[in-house]
């Protein structure tokens, strides 16, 4: 009896030293120097070697193991949110997931969702819904997407159509996408624009996350298409630009300045477009330095 | 033609009793289970993914099951020494290799039926509940994968045959048929690869190149069976392609076994 409770407290002490030492362990291990060596993925073709068979399926764990990643940075305090080698380490994942299996959706969607608004990430996110576009060829999506990035972020109008053409031919594609392309090929309207291509966008999104992310974009965009009607308006009327924003308020033209969901503020440049401190960015995801300035 | 077949009986039957086949029945349950768990982490193509995990874990256990029951009934009988009661009986060595495989094609028939029950199980069960997610999804795909997967766990087996004609112990023979799968999945990528190497920026010689074209003749090129791809996304597959690989199939397994027969014949046992 005597015996028996002895090997019972044993093992109740040894399960509580187990359970102690692991969360030791795992919170040491968070803590160990991770840098950008560690951001290095396999090129592709010795990627698709190693993962013999089953290259699909490790085109699907590569996924997960940005998404989770991505996740996991919403939690961060520091800034930058994410660091620059992260961006490309998660592109990079990316991209080799998309070589293993060039036909799966989802890397896509997440990129462009979540890794093009990022600073310097745009040409990357681009090349790989280029190469996406190419596989997927019955999929109007993806060459709509790029018409936006194309449109709105680069403005190159030329390859923006010829996107939206692309996409125009594929099975299922909306009339907004011929409709799109014709009115991009007449130059101005640009806010107005990019606000259709939003909401396109987002009625092809159905998981919450994502859909944020492009709902704070078309708030801030009609925000500014608000305020660039009013500025129109002021100039109809008084025969001159505003000197800022608020003088449209004081004539009575606007209630009141629309909230940026970015956090950001609205503001009149000299020429009379409307922008905003943000830059439809996050302000949790900019450099302080750069928010400095 | 009866002893042939009653052989194959008794390998199938003793294939079933293996304890082994029990395991990778659970392996087989555990991934079908994990396939819910995965798939729910997925915003998009749902159905690719659940297809991806249910093929990969059919393909997986069967090759379980090769490996350490396909290779263990064969060795069975030399390790143990009951080989001699067997050949003592007005039973050909030809009859008897070929009864062997016979019987073990049907195990592996039998397993990867069921545990495709399993997988396929999963999968359906997902697509239930995420039916907007399954875009592309085509069974005919599927059930063309599984058939491919199958004859590349029957090619292999009769490696594991042919390697075991000449080796002394089972655990040499495991050895050999993993590094001919290793090698028979990787051959045509590597093949790509050090034949164009300027894509990944590296140097190789011209024996490595001969080297590797040599292996790709010599080992089964497995990765022609490999359409998970396909069948996840619902991508046609040519007939010509499902013949000629049929045809591949039908050469590499008949001369497999045949030189298995063959080594066989001439074996002294001790």
């Amino acid at each position: 009896m005597k015996s028996r409770l002895a090997a019972c407290v044993i093992l109740l002490a040894l399960a509580a030293g187990l359970f102690c030492t692991l969360n030791f362990a795992a919170s040491a291990h968070k803590n160990l120097p991770v840098d950008e060596s560690g951001a290095y993925v396999l090129p592709a073709p010795l990627l698709k070697i190693a993962s013999l068979e089953y290259s699909g399926l490790v085109s699907d764990l590569l996924f997960l193991r940005a998404t989770v990643f991505y996740g996991g940075t919403m939690e961060r305090v520091e800034r930058p949110r994410v660091k620059d080698w992260e961006w490309h380490w998660m592109i990079n994942l990316l991209d080799a997931a998309s070589e293993l299996d060039p036909y799966f959706y989802d890397l896509y969607y997440f990129a462009n969702a979540n890794i093009s608004p990022a600073p310097g990430m745009l040409p990357a996110v681009n090349s790989m819904l280029e190469k996406g576009s190419r596989y997927r060829d019955w999929d109007w999506i993806l060459p709509f997407y790029l018409g936006f990035n194309y449109y709105y972020q680069l403005q190159d109008n030329d390859k923006a159509v010829n996107f939206l053409m692309e996409g125009a031919k594929r099975p299922g594609a909306p009339t907004l996408l011929s409709t799109l392309a014709a009115r991009l090929a007449y130059r101005g309207k640009r806010t107005e624009n990019a606000i259709l291509f939003l909401q396109e966008i987002l009625r092809k999104t159905d998981d919450e996350d994502t859909q944020k992310v492009y709902k704070d974009r078309l708030g801030a965009l009609i925000g500014i298409y608000q305020l660039e009607k009013a500025v129109a308006l002021y100039r109809e009327r008084f025969g001159a630009l505003p000197l800022s924003l608020n003088d449209l308020l004081s004539q009575g033209i606007i209630q009141a300045l629309p909230v940026d969901p970015y956090g950001g503020r609205f503001y009149l440049e000299t020429d009379g477009s409307v922008k905003t401190t943000s830059n439809l960015v996050y302000a949790k995801d900019l450099n302080p330095e750069a928010e400095a300035k | 033609m009866n002893a042939l077949w009653a052989i194959a009986m008794i390998t199938f039957k003793e294939g079933i009793r293996n304890r082994a086949i029990f395991g990778i029945l659970l392996l087989a349950l555990l991934l079908a289970a994990a396939n819910f768990f995965v798939s729910g982490m997925i915003m998009q193509e749902i159905g690719k993914v659940a297809v991806d995990i249910g093929l990969s874990s059919i393909s997986f256990s069967g090759l379980m099951l090769v490996l350490f029951v396909g290779i263990n009934l064969m060795a069975k009988d030399l390790d143990r020494r009951t080989i001699y009661m067997v050949l003592s009986r007005p039973i050909s060595r030809y009859q008897y290799i070929y009864g062997k495989f016979f019987g073990m094609t049907l195990l592996v028939l039998a397993s990867t039926a069921l545990v495709s029950l399993f997988s396929l199980g999963a999968v359906a069960l997902i697509k239930v509940g995420a039916q907007d997610f399954f875009p592309r999804f085509s069974w005919p795909s599927v059930f063309l994968a599984i058939v491919f997967i199958t004859l590349m766990l029957i090619l292999l087996t009769a490696l594991t045959f042919l390697f075991a004609s000449f080796t002394s112990t089972s655990f040499v023979t495991l050895i050999l048929t993993v590094v001919s799968y290793l090698i028979g999945q990787s051959t045509s990528g590597v093949r790509t690869l050090v034949e164009a190497p300027n894509v990944v920026g590296i140097k190789v010689s011209a024996f490595t190149v001969k080297l590797v074209q040599g292996a790709y003749y010599l080992f089964p090129n497995l990765s022609l069976f490999d359409i998970k791809t396909q069948a996840a996304h619902g991508l046609p597959v040519g007939a010509d392609y499902i013949l000629w690989t049929f045809l591949y199939w039908l050469l590499y397994t008949t001369l497999a076994i045949t030189f298995a027969a063959l080594i066989f014949r001439r074996r002294e046992f001790p």
